[in-house]
């Protein structure tokens, strides 16, 4: 791909990140333009590590309050049992959330959210299960994808959520070998003939439900086990050799027990189309929705040669696609509309604002965020189905899917309660926009015109017209000359803890932010 | 369906008429779960085997409220038994799909879309609305369709009103709240940023649009019935629905939810199987409709509002033993208002002598068809293109009168005219073709009098409905005379209390 050479200021950096990130600080902003395009790119290529979800709620009776119940059994008695279940689910919710409100400078939790929509299974019976499948999501974020699919057609969660735990030689099931082919791996194209989806037929979906037959999921709700495994359980597997179509140049796939589902994968790695078909979804999620004929034939192409050369690695071809001219080219800024979770802790991540409390009132607070996502569309480990939110893939309205005049309205009644009015109480603890810190740290914070310039380059993807700034501006300084800011600003700073000198300022502050939360251009990005 | 719109607001201007018969309202109520139908609607006929096959979850025969020998409701349904000895409460049996699909999310998507083979992303209501208002939600609100078509209950747009573009209905959670969201004079430049823009400028525009007029709506209508429970959110959210429809929102649907009838355990207490989760659920079910359909006939809606029950599937036949049942195939539907049709179609389910694994309740009636049946007698879409609207061939079903509805072109044709409701009370409306020609409507007694003028001017080519005001009338018969260029129609009238 060809490489942008073109300028590096704060609208490219603040591009760069508010893709790759959930809500990039002016801080961020300002340090990507310093250290340049290829050093931010590396530098947001890495997953870091993270510690594991832990028990926060009364419910969770069997791991200690503040301990990872991960590797904890369930109580026997089954409705026990269901209860610490919802606990668990809780601290599961809470835990995603509090990810992506702690993100640094990393790629890593919108690969995540990348990845749970692409391999869309929704929180089954065991929360251990679930975080398993998180866990691996975050493994292989910017890993291997052929290991990537591999691992998750054999995870517990996924041979449960679609009935690979039940398909047996006895009872074949088709559901998780359709899916891996029409939407994990190569996509179903255009049907061109009866059962024949372009890129493969009924027969390989079949022929592929045989070939996974055989693994069990043991340990679910277990009042012994520890944890969620899948069993390879050779008597349930068909043995048979099975054909695939021409498609796959009518391969065969002999008995190969335990491993045979790998053996397929191979084979369906073959097929370039299965690079096309990630690139064009990896294209979808980053850059824009509209696949046009000559960012198919130029960017796609371009993104999966590079899968392919690198051995179907992820990072090579985001390391490219990051630096690339396209990706900064002015018509793809501002062309997709914020998903929930985006718009959310875009708010709560560029003010810097984190709950900060005892751990149960963070848990809390973060699950509020959690379902906040969820009234406005977005249940983080729910998708609405297997194939994901439609905002990603559903044609021809995209990501206008995220919002109708309903949720606009919760979208605006949700950034005034967060910068206005008190924000998310919690066991008498409020979590608001922390309106005053993201203030101070602004680049000049005393002079009115850069605190608008400042707050637009953070959270709009691009020139926000001058009208527009004006009335930011003037709702700032309460329609006063700007000097009468800068005086105000002032004596803040001298008087210390005097909240008769430091509220009006925060005041001032919460109403520039809560009136650009219901700006349109916020809401893109 | 909804076309007929038009045709009410030019009537609203030439005629001070309070309500509408044309104006009609269906109001969907969505047991969320899968609805243990065998105790809802209880095969009294068959205790014998139920007795074997459930009889930790079993409601006792005596307690189990008869309405004919052969059929009973759940004890704590005693509203809905009310309704149903005054013919407000249809019951059809067994409806559910071919092949039902045990998942929650895939056999709701099926019920939202009325599809089957590939459930697609628009629902079944979404499809007429596509139909009749092309280009939404572009150009929506306007002068002439000034509400949103459809109102869903809570914060979630419903899937049954998601069209190719946009849904189609607009959630509401409280009817009082007020919208009054910034807008935004943003303009699109053509980008993908500003066509984005755009979008979001016509949300604002559109959410404050809608917002209002519920608004005035809600505060601009009335609700009279004292039998609503505070403490029964159902009720609460049909009180409001009452509220907006008297209050004149000409929103066609409103879609209510209510969680809970995943009852895999407890669905019964262990002491006494007619308390519970369950009962607790039909008795805030009956509870509510009972007190909307009250209200409804204090405020003189009756005419114009049916409603619906739906739940993505049955239970098993057979109960487990965490005093639970879980997802089986058909179920019961209710159908109410006073409109109806029918009292009980379909016959009570069959129950085996023996536990047969996994067993659920046959399907007698499909789904599909009863949406169909409702689009076509209720909404007054033709059947043709009520077909197209579904993948399958549909059956029609008579679930609703022609209190005002069912009217097809053959009728009307044979007819010359057609009045509904007949008998009516205090609104009718007059239905009838014309040719671009000179019309005038009287009202005259059996004596030839003549009492009241109802139209007197031009129509333009084809169908029209034209309300009558009936309230001052005595009760009797009457003559509604249409005079044409083209002829004279003389249909007879009857005015009730």
């Amino acid at each position: 791909m060809t490489p942008y050479t073109g300028p590096w200021t704060k609208v490219e950096a603040g591009h760069l990140l508010r893709r790759t990130m959930f809500g990039p600080t002016n801080q961020q902003i300002l340090d990507a333009v310093t250290n340049g395009m290829a050093s931010t790119v590396t530098a947001l290529l890495q997953i870091p590590a993270i510690t594991a979800p832990v028990a926060f709620h009364p419910d969770e009776t069997i791991a200690a309050f503040g301990s990872p119940w991960a590797d904890s059994v369930y109580p026997s008695d089954p409705i026990a049992a269901q209860t610490v279940e919802t606990a668990r689910l809780m601290s599961l919710g809470g835990w995603a959330m509090d990810r992506i409100n702690s993100e640094q400078l990393t790629i890593a939790e919108k690969m995540c959210l990348f990845w749970q929509n692409h391999f869309a299974a929704n929180a089954g019976l065991d929360s251990r299960a679930t975080y398993d499948y998180h866990v691996l999501i975050r493994s292989h974020a910017l890993g291997n994808f052929r290991q990537f699919v591999k691992d998750m057609t054999i995870n517990p969660n996924m041979l449960l959520f679609l009935n690979g735990a039940t398909n047996t030689l006895y009872s074949p099931n088709e559901n998780y070998a359709r899916e891996l082919l029409e939407l994990f791996t190569i996509g179903k194209g255009p049907q061109i003939g009866p059962g024949d989806y372009t890129n493969y037929k009924e027969e390989d979906v079949a022929a592929a439900a045989k070939i996974m037959t055989g693994y069990l999921v043991d340990g679910l709700r277990s009042d012994t086990l520890t944890d969620v495994t899948a069993v390879f359980t050779p008597i349930l597997h068909d043995t048979s050799t099975k054909t695939l179509s021409s498609h796959f140049g009518g391969a065969t796939v002999p008995d190969n027990g335990a491993n045979e589902y790998a053996d397929f994968i191979d084979i369906v790695f073959q097929q370039d189309e299965v690079a096309n078909f990630i690139c064009r979804k990896l294209y979808r999620y980053f850059v824009n929705y509209d696949l046009t004929t000559s960012v198919e034939s130029t960017v796609i192409t371009e993104m999966a040669n590079t899968l392919i050369a690198s051995n179907y690695e992820v990072l090579p071809v985001l390391q490219e696609l990051l630096a690339s001219e396209h990706f900064y080219d002015t018509s793809v800024r501002g062309a997709l509309i914020k998903g929930p979770l985006d718009m959310l802790y875009s708010m709560l991540n560029g003010t810097e604002s984190v709950p900060g409390f005892d751990l149960a009132t963070d848990y809390e607070m973060q699950l509020n965020i959690y379902w906040l996502a969820d009234t406005m569309g977005q249940a983080y480990a729910s998708p609405p189905s297997v194939a994901g939110w439609p905002a990603y893939y559903q044609e021809p309205s995209f990501s206008k899917l995220w919002v109708n005049a309903t949720h606009i309205k919760t979208r605006f009644d949700v950034s005034s309660w967060m910068s206005l009015y008190g924000g998310i109480p919690v066991n008498g603890n409020n979590w608001e926009l922390d309106a005053l810190t993201f203030l101070d740290n602004l680049s000049d914070p005393s002079v009115a015109a850069t605190v608008i310039d400042d707050i637009c380059d953070v959270f709009t993807p691009k020139d926000v017209d001058v009208v527009q700034k004006l009335i930011l501006k003037a709702i700032l300084t309460n329609s006063l000359p700007d000097f009468e800011w800068t005086l105000q600003y002032n004596d803040y700073l001298a008087n210390p803890g005097n909240t008769a000198y430091s509220d009006p300022v925060k005041l001032r502050i919460q109403l520039v932010l809560s009136r650009l939360f219901q700006m349109p251009e916020f809401h893109t990005i | 369906m909804l076309n007929e719109m038009k045709i009410q607001s030019i009537g609203k201007k030439l005629f001070d008429v309070a309500g509408f018969a044309e104006d009609r309202v269906l109001v969907i109520i969505r047991l969320n779960g899968g609805n243990d139908g065998i105790n809802s609607v209880i095969p009294i006929d068959q205790y014998a085997n139920m007795t074997i096959q459930r009889s930790n979850v079993l409601i006792p025969q005596a307690s189990a409220l008869g309405l004919t020998t052969e059929v009973g409701l759940h004890p704590k349904m005693g509203g809905m038994r009310n309704m149903y000895n005054d013919g407000k409460l249809g019951i059809i049996q067994n409806v559910g799909y071919p092949e039902q699909n045990r998942s929650h999310f895939r056999s709701m998507d099926i019920w939202s879309s009325g599809m089957i083979d590939n459930p697609p992303s628009t629902g079944w209501l979404g499809r007429q609305m596509d139909v009749d208002f092309p280009n939404y939600p572009d150009a929506y609100p306007n002068a002439t369709y000034p509400d949103p078509f459809a109102i869903s209950m809570g914060y979630e747009t419903s899937s049954t009103c998601q069209g190719l573009m946009a849904n189609f209905s607009h959630a509401v959670n409280n009817p009082f709240d007020v919208y009054n969201l910034a807008s935004s004079g943003v303009l699109d430049d053509g980008t993908y940023y500003g066509s984005h823009m755009d979008y979001l400028a016509t949300l604002i525009d559109q959410a404050n649009a809608f917002g209002a007029q519920i608004n005035g709506a809600a505060n601009g209508g009335s609700t009279l019935s004292t039998m609503y429970d505070a403490g029964n959110p159902l009720a609460v959210q049909l009180q409001y629905v009452a509220q907006m429809i008297s209050g004149g929102l000409q929103s066609k649907v409103y879609v209510l939810n209510i969680n809970g009838f995943d009852t895999h355990d407890s669905q019964v207490s262990a002491a006494d199987t007619t308390e519970g989760t369950h009962a607790e659920l039909m008795k805030r079910l009956s509870d509510a409709i009972e007190a909307f359909q009250d209200d409804l006939m204090l405020l003189n809606l009756e005419h114009k509002v049916m409603g619906m029950t739906f739940s993505e599937f049955g239970r098993q036949v057979a109960s487990n033993a965490s005093l639970g049942t879980d997802h089986g195939d058909a179920a019961p539907l209710f159908l109410f208002g006073s409109c109806l049709d029918i009292d009980i179609m379909g016959s009570n389910p069959v129950i085996g002598n023996s536990v047969v694994n996994q067993a659920g309740i046959p399907m007698q009636y499909d789904f599909r068809d009863i949406y169909a049946s409702i689009l076509k007698d209720w909404f007054g879409v033709s059947s043709g293109e009520v077909q197209t609207l579904f993948e399958h061939s549909v059956t029609f079903y008579p679930l609703v009168t022609p209190c005002g509805v069912g009217i097809n072109e053959e009728d009307l044709a044979k007819e010359g005219a057609l009045i509904y409701p007949n008998p009516a009370t205090s609104n009718a409306t007059v239905r009838f073709t014309a040719g671009n020609e000179w019309v005038k409507i009287d009202i005259y007694d059996i004596n030839s009098k003549h009492i009241a003028e109802v139209y007197d001017g031009t129509l333009s080519q084809g169908r029209h409905d034209i309300p009558m005001k009936l309230k001052d009338l005595p009760i009797g018969e009457y003559i509604v005379q249409i005079k044409k260029e083209s002829g004279l129609i003389n249909s007879k009238l009857m005015k009730m209390k």
